[in-house]
């Protein structure tokens, strides 16, 4: 049987491709591809090599003649330094992603109030809810409830309003995921209200009409209640408002 | 008399807001109403339906369900899931808990008065105990699948109705399970898409349930086996709420359509003892949805968003048949809204969430609050140069600035701690003064100077009472200073024998220093400051006793005022009528004309002068939110129309009339 020699592809073989995340394989590949390129005898290696890069020169010169071996160990090198730097670069992403982690828990550190005042808080958490009246400061404190409730059993933290002796104000902590859900339910509770009393279906009328109704039935009718509606065509009559003092305005500039 | 040129002012656009509950105490005889922006008002329905007490609104507070509980508490739930409770002495709120379930549809305390029940919106029922100083979850019960809008609970506190939509449930107490669940009909006999939404129940000792809902059905289930027994259409909209008598023999219903039905359980035939329930009286008393009725042992009592409170005697539960008999509707506050600011012609309007300061002629300037709280009371100085008002938990003191027609508003900011929140606000007549009712019982005393103040002084309520202080007068030399607490005592530095009527309004007369106190029961007295005892006029009126006309009045007396020329007359008004009462004219007895027309000049002296009498009585501008005197010429008039509410009313359900 005629084994047909495997064309290496003539685009350049970026090392990337060669150096996969698979090392080894890709090494045992590398070499099955050497080997494959050389099918099962040396002297159909060279011709190969020789075709590319005298493909590639376009010189009447004869091309290099570099051994097997030299040119597997030069390929092998090349291999290694691709693998270097490709970890070098990972790593390199390792560091900055770790320095970027600290400096975010930095941050978010900072952010919180100082320990003092949280303890206090949780220490004083009840089940109460009471929105004081009187000065509130609401303070946005989420990454304070993940330490409250691993604290406390209560799942909605709200806590009482705390007087703090040393800093003579009083506040409450609230927290905003809950008031959002509180008012997106108070909001579709008021629309199925609206909705069985005025939505469609219901049988209403305005004022207007209902109030004229009356007027309809007397031995003298008589207009409506609110007969004019003088929110009509309210752009056009002060279009015509404009345009009426330009006109003016030109009739006694021609006058003149 | 004279002749006064008046300034007639309709531009004061106060809308009242539409009644969203009522609820009737049995022992005191009050009524609890609330309102859609969160206000509760109490009437004193035995002091000639006074609103004696309020507690003001707040944004966020969409109250569904008010109810009383033993030992006069009253409690409220809405729909930002909290149950809040008032505190009736000092008149603001206890505390607001919030019952974990969302929205808050129903709430029903229980016939013992101990335990509040209340229907939550993802279709809990939770049970609270009344604890003496606050209330305590207890447990909930079996969750159901749609929102719970009505609750009932059998007056022997075992089992409860719950309503939801397209069902009712009953459950039992003890367990919290659901025994039975009756399905309602979406339409009496026949189909429809829409769900049926059950706006109402009531469990009576029988074992019956009435159920009324949006198809506009009265239903009656027998709870024992869940069945039904017997339906009435009887509108063609929805059927929004139902209040039973204590001695269940008759209950009402309030439509949407603004009818109100009675139903009472007569006998089949005139011997028999078997009983039916038969739909007897309609009234049609209200334009828009009734959304709420209560029935106390006389009178049935609706409310809705027409924001009428529409009062009806039953003829058959009197005892005497006088004018007690007669229909009541309450439109317009018993409270001051306005204020006149006199030398510089200003007034200053009142509103739910901004006040208005008008200059006679043209406005001047609006100021507008971003606080979600509602607006207490209100306050403008005689001389024009300062404002004060209060909401709830905060006070305002503001300086204006006149610079040629122009007016500028600066805030005077840093408020003592003290002055939280006031329920009466009152300027001395020479500005220099500024008086504060707060709701702790106190009275505090304030110098204006310039562009700051300073505390002067405060009352301590006396005897340790916690009261709050709702009227305020002040003579104008400014010596005397006169505070009238709820429960009608009138406290000077003395205290003015108490009466058991309500005060409405209080004034000091300019010179003589007389106290001139006008109660619910439409009494006048007089009381003379510097002698500490009522005057020789005062006593002669109370032998005398007032015109019949005069007592039979609707409305409260709002407003006292005074001629500064003539020491003899008095400027009163209320809803319907302005008068001037001259001391040194006669009495009328109860066969003289009260309301005397304008005087007819061909008539001869003689008998003009055996005609006149000391009340002189203009029904020429109604219905008045305000009236006083300006200068000696001058008069200003407030009136609002009741048309001009009705304009800016939601849209009402459609009526078919035969010819339109």
């Amino acid at each position: 049987m005629v084994q047909l020699r495997p064309r290496a592809s003539r685009a350049p073989v970026s090392a990337e491709a060669m150096v996969d995340e698979g090392q080894p394989t890709s090494e045992e590949e590398a070499e099955h591809g050497l080997l494959l390129g050389q099918p099962s005898s040396g002297a159909a290696a060279e011709p190969l090599e020789e075709d590319e890069e005298g493909d590639e020169e376009f010189d009447d010169e004869a091309p290099e003649e570099l051994t097997f071996a030299s040119a597997q160990a030069e390929a092998r090198e090349e291999e290694r330094r691709v693998r270097e730097t490709v970890r070098r670069d990972k790593t390199l992403l390792k560091e900055k992603r770790k320095r970027r982690e600290e400096l975010f828990i930095e941050q978010k550190k900072r952010k919180l109030l100082p320990d003092t005042i949280l303890e206090k808080l949780t220490t004083a958490s009840q089940t109460n809810i009471k929105k004081s009246p009187g000065k509130v400061k609401e303070v946005n404190l989420q990454k304070k409830n993940e330490d409250c409730e691993r604290g406390n059993d209560s799942k909605k933290v709200k806590v009482q309003k705390v007087q703090s002796v040393s800093q003579n104000k009083s506040y409450l902590a609230v927290r905003l995921k809950d008031q959002d859900l509180r008012a997106a339910r108070q909001q579709a509770a008021q629309a199925f209200i609206h909705n069985s009393l005025y939505g469609p279906g219901t049988n209403r009328t305005t004022v207007n009409k209902f109030l004229s109704l009356a007027n309809k039935r007397l031995p003298v009718k008589r207009a409506a209640v609110q007969f004019l509606n003088n929110a009509w065509g309210i752009q056009k009559k002060q279009n015509a408002k404009r345009f009426k003092r330009r006109w003016m305005v030109r009739k006694m500039k021609t006058k003149k | 008399m004279g002749e006064f040129k008046v300034h007639r002012v309709r531009f004061f656009n106060y809308v009242p807001s539409a009644i969203r509950c009522v609820a009737y105490n049995n022992h005191s005889n009050r009524l609890a109403v609330s309102r859609t922006d969160g206000t509760v008002e109490i009437y004193n329905l035995s002091a000639n339906y006074f609103q004696e007490k309020f507690f003001p609104g707040h944004e966020s507070r969409a109250t569904e369900a008010l109810c009383w509980a033993e030992g006069q508490r009253l409690f409220s739930a809405g729909l930002n899931g909290e149950i809040i409770e008032y505190d009736l002495q000092a008149l603001k709120i206890k505390y607001a808990m919030d019952a974990f379930g969302g929205p808050i549809w129903s709430m029903a305390a229980s016939p013992s008065g101990s335990q509040l029940l209340i229907g939550c919106e993802d279709g809990s029922v939770k049970l609270f105990q009344i604890t003496p100083d606050k209330i305590q979850f207890e447990r909930n019960f079996d969750r159901q699948k749609s929102r719970i809008l009505s609750l009932s609970w059998h007056p022997s506190g075992t089992h409860i109705a719950a309503g939801s939509i397209d069902y009712i449930s009953v459950f039992d107490v003890k367990s919290g399970s659901a025994v039975r669940k009756m399905i309602v009909d979406r339409q009496y006999m026949g189909v429809s898409k829409r769900k049926c939404i059950v706006w109402g129940v009531a469990f009576l000792s029988d074992g019956t349930i009435i159920s009324v809902d949006s198809a506009g059905k009265v239903q009656f289930w027998d709870s024992a086996t869940g069945t039904l027994v017997k339906s009435h259409l009887i509108a063609n909209a929805d059927v929004q709420s139902i209040a039973v008598a204590n001695q269940e023999d008759s209950f009402v219903v309030g439509t949407a359509e603004g009818t109100v039905f009675h139903f009472q359980l007569v006998p089949v035939t005139s011997n028999s003892s078997e009983k039916q329930w038969v739909r007897t009286k309609p009234f049609q008393h209200h334009t828009h949805d009734v959304r709420t009725v209560a029935h106390s042992p006389t009178s049935l009592i609706s409310g809705g968003t027409d924001t009428h409170l529409v009062i009806r005697p039953l003829m058959e539960k009197l005892e005497v048949k006088n004018y007690d008999a007669a229909l009541r509707k309450i439109t317009f506050p018993h409270r001051r809204l306005i204020s006149c600011s006199r030398k510089r012609q200003l007034l200053l309007f009142q509103f739910a969430h901004h006040l208005e300061l008008w200059r006679l002629g043209s406005t001047v300037a609006t100021g507008k609050m971003g606080d979600p709280e509602n607006i207490i009371c209100s306050c403008i100085s005689p001389c024009g140069s300062w404002i004060a008002y209060s909401t709830a938990s905060r006070f305002f003191l503001y300086r204006l600035n006149y610079e040629h027609d122009n007016i500028s508003l600066k805030r005077v900011s840093k408020m003592p701690a003290f002055l939280r929140s006031a329920l009466q606000i009152l300027f001395s007549e020479d500005s220099t003064k500024l008086f504060v009712a707060s709701n702790q019982g106190t009275l505090h005393i304030v110098q204006l100077s310039g562009g700051s103040f300073k505390h002067l002084h405060a009352f301590q309520p006396q005897s340790g009472t916690v009261e709050a202080m709702c009227l305020l007068a002040v003579s104008p030399d400014g010596n005397w200073l006169a505070a009238s607490g709820t429960s009608a005592g009138v406290h000077l530095h003395c205290t003015v024998p108490a009466y058991n009527f309500p005060v409405t309004a209080m004034a000091i007369a300019p010179n003589t220093n007389n106290l001139v106190i006008a109660h619910s029961d439409q009494q006048v007295f007089e009381y003379s400051i510097p002698d500490k005892h009522y005057t020789d006029w005062s006593r002669t009126v109370q032998k005398h006793g007032f015109h019949h006309l005069w007592l039979q009045r609707d409305t409260p007396i709002t407003h006292i005022s005074f001629h500064p020329k003539r020491p003899m007359h008095i400027l009163l008004h209320d809803a319907y009528m302005f008068c001037i009462i001259d001391k040194s004219l006669p009495l009328p007895n109860d066969k003289t004309l009260l309301y005397n027309p304008f005087p007819p000049t061909n008539e001869s002296d003689v008998v003009q002068r055996r005609t006149a009498h000391a009340f002189k009585i203009s029904k020429i501008y109604k219905p008045l939110l305000f009236m006083d005197l300006l200068d000696e010429r001058t008069l200003v008039a407030v009136e609002r129309p009741l048309d001009d509410i009705i304009a800016q009313l939601p849209p009402p359900i459609k009526k078919k009339k035969f010819g339109t």
